[in-house]
């Protein structure tokens, strides 16, 4: 592991009106880290995700992108950053208007110039990788849950990002789905891929991530390894998450 | 961004009272212009440009020969007669007859000449000639009601019809006790109203009764009875203020076609014309006439979809840009367009912008459509964008794309998908909407069936030939754009 940290969380807050979502979070990726945040749902973990690329706009505190405060980024830098840091979405959202190769090549033809064989050639590879070369050709609204997600996984890799982020991503399948995107998932952890998870999966949790991010109430409560936090978690939050989880 | 926005406002404002200007400005204007350029205007241009309604024989009327159209009759022979006496050509401009004042108010044309009584009221906003023709005051009405109506006495507490506008319904209105007065814009109208009996008698020109009691054997005239100013019941040509020079040049001829009695002679001209006109009545026979009413009708709806959805989609994105000014005017303009008539549009289009530009009528009828449609297109565009989840817009800008290509690949495309319905509802509206342009004088659909009407006096089978026509037309494209619909049924 290098020793800059990627991205690093300061002080963070963000608000909608008067309801505060975010409270206070401090928190440091390193490159080639996977990291999954759990917590019981409205602790925030979404909405600070999606300020991780800027989709939302923190309301104080910074989120440095390699040293550098995300929020003075001028169009063109977040472009960038965008570029570099790939997001996986609860519901895939895909572009139903374009074939599943075509959404894997409209970024990099628009966004990296790239030219439509290459395009072409890099996105026929990635749904090869993630077992879907077959369906290259088909609208979205005919694959299956979990082949969708394999693809929206494969269109955010089209971009060659440096990190992944994971919006709940398995929340939307059927039970028997899941596994076939966590497998995607494992094994680009695997590769050395940076991730930041947000998940209900604890078995995925404990297994990939090498630290796990517990939230509750809009604050960052405790992170630790995966074995420490499931097996000995120190703060009472925690404690009673874990413990609801591991009964039910 | 801003700036320009900014410079957007500044251009707009500029325009407007520039506008204001030239409208408030231009009476006084005319009336301290001290050099009558008028004839001199004319004879520099070599040509002079006649309005004209040619609904109404024997004044003025189309004939068709070897499947060409043209506008033959009186006023036209008089106007060809002036017009050698300036030395100049003739240029004949047809409109609806409420236009044809206002075409020489604005400078559209030289010269008004369509049947038109020179009334005071008229005599306030238009100069005018001497009387060329004065045929006399009549009144249509059933062959059946001959016994019932014998003079005008008898049609005290009636309905009686006349053209809107005209010196027979403002006289029907003050010189008959107790009659309630029907006002409609065409003629031919007014006969169906008359045989269909919603109205007892129609005011009408002594020249237009003989024609129509010539043509239909179900009607009958009587005389007018009226006690009239001579100066106001004749027909005389109208100029645009201050143009005494012209006037006084076209008096001239005027005198001398008077002297020669050349009138008679222009009349049985126009009797000869009128009897190829109703030799073969039959709708087939004119089947030119509505070919060419087809053909513009279509090229106005094709032109004008195509720049009312160009217009529509920038209106739309001006909406949902950040720039403040960008959004005020989108929503200004929309509101303003979708808050007055097209029909007013299509005469301000025409006539006001005329006094700047001078934009011929099918430009000027076409430019109205898509500025009219392009403020309802910018609504559907609008809600279809608000249709597209927010996830395919957060998505497509986590893979680093910008703005425009999220538009314009991502949220445009499904929007187009989920609009289509709304927007091929616009597009049928639209060609129906367009005939509105036939009071500005293009040759659309419903313009050449009131010459079709005016040629045959045959007053519902055109209207009922039209009906089909627009009909086949929407039914077509319908199908089309359901065809559309099919192939986009993919995505989603």
């Amino acid at each position: 592991m290098q020793d800059k940290p990627l991205v690093e969380v300061k002080k963070l807050k963000k608000s909608y009106g008067d309801t505060e979502v975010l409270k206070e979070i401090n928190g440091t990726v390193m490159p080639g880290q996977v990291i999954c945040v759990i917590g019981p749902s409205g602790a925030g973990k979404s909405t600070f995700l999606r300020c991780l690329n800027m989709l939302e706009t923190p309301t104080a505190g910074q989120v440095l992108f390699e040293g550098k405060d995300t929020q003075k980024f001028s169009e063109e830098e977040l472009t960038t950053l965008r570029e570099r840091m790939g997001m996986v979405f609860q519901s895939f959202n895909l572009f139903p208007n374009l074939t599943v190769l075509e959404n894997l090549k409209l970024a990099p033809i628009r966004v990296k110039k790239m030219s439509d064989k290459d395009a072409e050639e890099k996105a026929l590879a990635l749904l090869k990788r993630v077992g879907l070369d077959e369906k290259a050709n088909v609208y979205p609204s005919s694959l299956s849950g979990g082949q969708a997600q394999r693809v929206a996984i494969a269109r955010a890799l089209a971009m060659d990002p440096e990190c992944l982020l994971f919006d709940e991503p398995t929340s939307a399948l059927d039970p028997e789905m899941v596994g076939e995107v966590l497998a995607v998932m494992k094994e680009l952890a695997e590769d050395g891929m940076t991730m930041v998870v947000v998940t209900h999966e604890m078995g995925f949790a404990r297994e990939v991530a090498n630290e796990v991010w517990f939230m509750a109430d809009g604050y960052l409560l405790e992170k630790n390894k995966p074995d420490e936090i499931f097996s000995n978690p120190q703060n009472a939050r925690t404690k009673d998450f874990i413990s609801k989880i591991i009964n039910s | 961004m801003k700036v320009k926005g900014r410079n957007v406002l500044l251009t707009i404002m500029t325009l407007c009272l520039s506008l204001l200007f030239l409208f408030t400005v231009q009476p006084t204007h005319h009336t301290v212009y001290a050099a009558d350029d008028s004839l001199q205007k004319i004879k520099d241009r070599g040509k002079i440009v006649m309005a004209t309604s040619p609904d109404y024989p024997p004044y003025e009327f189309q004939v068709s020969k070897n499947g060409k159209s043209r506008i033959v009759g009186m006023d036209v022979d008089i106007m060809k007669q002036v017009a050698k006496d300036l030395g100049v050509k003739l240029e004949i401009k047809s409109m609806s007859y409420d236009s044809v004042l206002v075409a020489v108010e604005t400078g559209k044309a030289d010269v008004a000449m369509s049947g038109i009584n020179p009334t005071a009221k008229r005599r306030q906003s238009v100069d005018f000639s001497e009387i060329y023709y004065n045929g006399g005051q009549s009144f249509l009405i059933n062959k059946t009601d001959v016994g019932k109506y014998k003079n005008k006495a008898a049609l005290a507490h009636k309905k009686i019809g006349a053209q809107t506008g005209t010196l027979q319904y403002n006289l029907a209105k003050s010189k008959i006790p107790g009659a309630t007065v029907k006002g409609m814009d065409k003629n031919t109208d007014l006969v169906l109203a008359l045989k269909t009996h919603k109205i007892d008698a129609l005011g009408i020109e002594t020249p237009s009764a003989e024609a129509y009691v010539k043509n239909d054997h179900d009607l009958a005239m009587i005389k007018s009875g009226y006690k009239l100013n001579k100066n106001e019941t004749g027909s005389a040509m109208a100029f645009k203020k201050g143009s005494g020079t012209l006037a006084a040049a076209v008096n001239k001829s005027i005198d001398k076609i008077k002297a020669k009695h050349l009138t008679t002679q222009y009349l049985a001209d126009a009797g000869k014309y009128m009897k190829v006109n109703t030799n073969n009545t039959s709708m087939f026979h004119y089947w030119t006439y509505f070919a060419k009413g087809i053909e513009y009708t279509l090229i106005i709806s094709a032109i004008s979809v195509v720049l009312g959805v160009l217009l529509g989609t920038i209106l739309a994105l001006m909406r949902f840009s950040r720039s403040k000014i960008l959004k005020a005017i989108s929503v200004a303009y929309v509101e303003f367009v979708r808050g007055t008539p097209l029909m007013v549009q299509v005469m301000f289009v025409y006539f006001g912008i005329g006094i700047i530009v001078n934009l011929p009528a099918l430009l000027s009828g076409i430019i109205a459509v898509s500025l009219n449609s392009g403020a309802y297109v910018e609504e559907i565009i609008r809600g279809g964008i608000n249709s597209v989840d927010k996830g395919q817009t957060e998505a497509s800008a986590s893979l680093g794309l910008a703005k425009g290509d999220t538009m314009r690949f991502v949220v445009l495309p499904q929007a187009l998908k989920n609009i289509w319905p709304a927007l091929g509802n616009e597009f049928v509206s639209l060609i129906k909407e367009s005939s509105i342009v036939s009071i500005i004088g293009v040759t659309d659909l419903i313009y050449q069936l009131n010459i079709v009407r005016a040629d045959t006096y045959r007053g519902v089978m055109p209207v009922f030939v039209a009906m089909i026509i627009y009909f086949v037309i929407t039914f077509i494209l319908t199908r089309v754009l359901n065809y559309a619909e099919g192939r986009m049924k993919h995505a989603r």
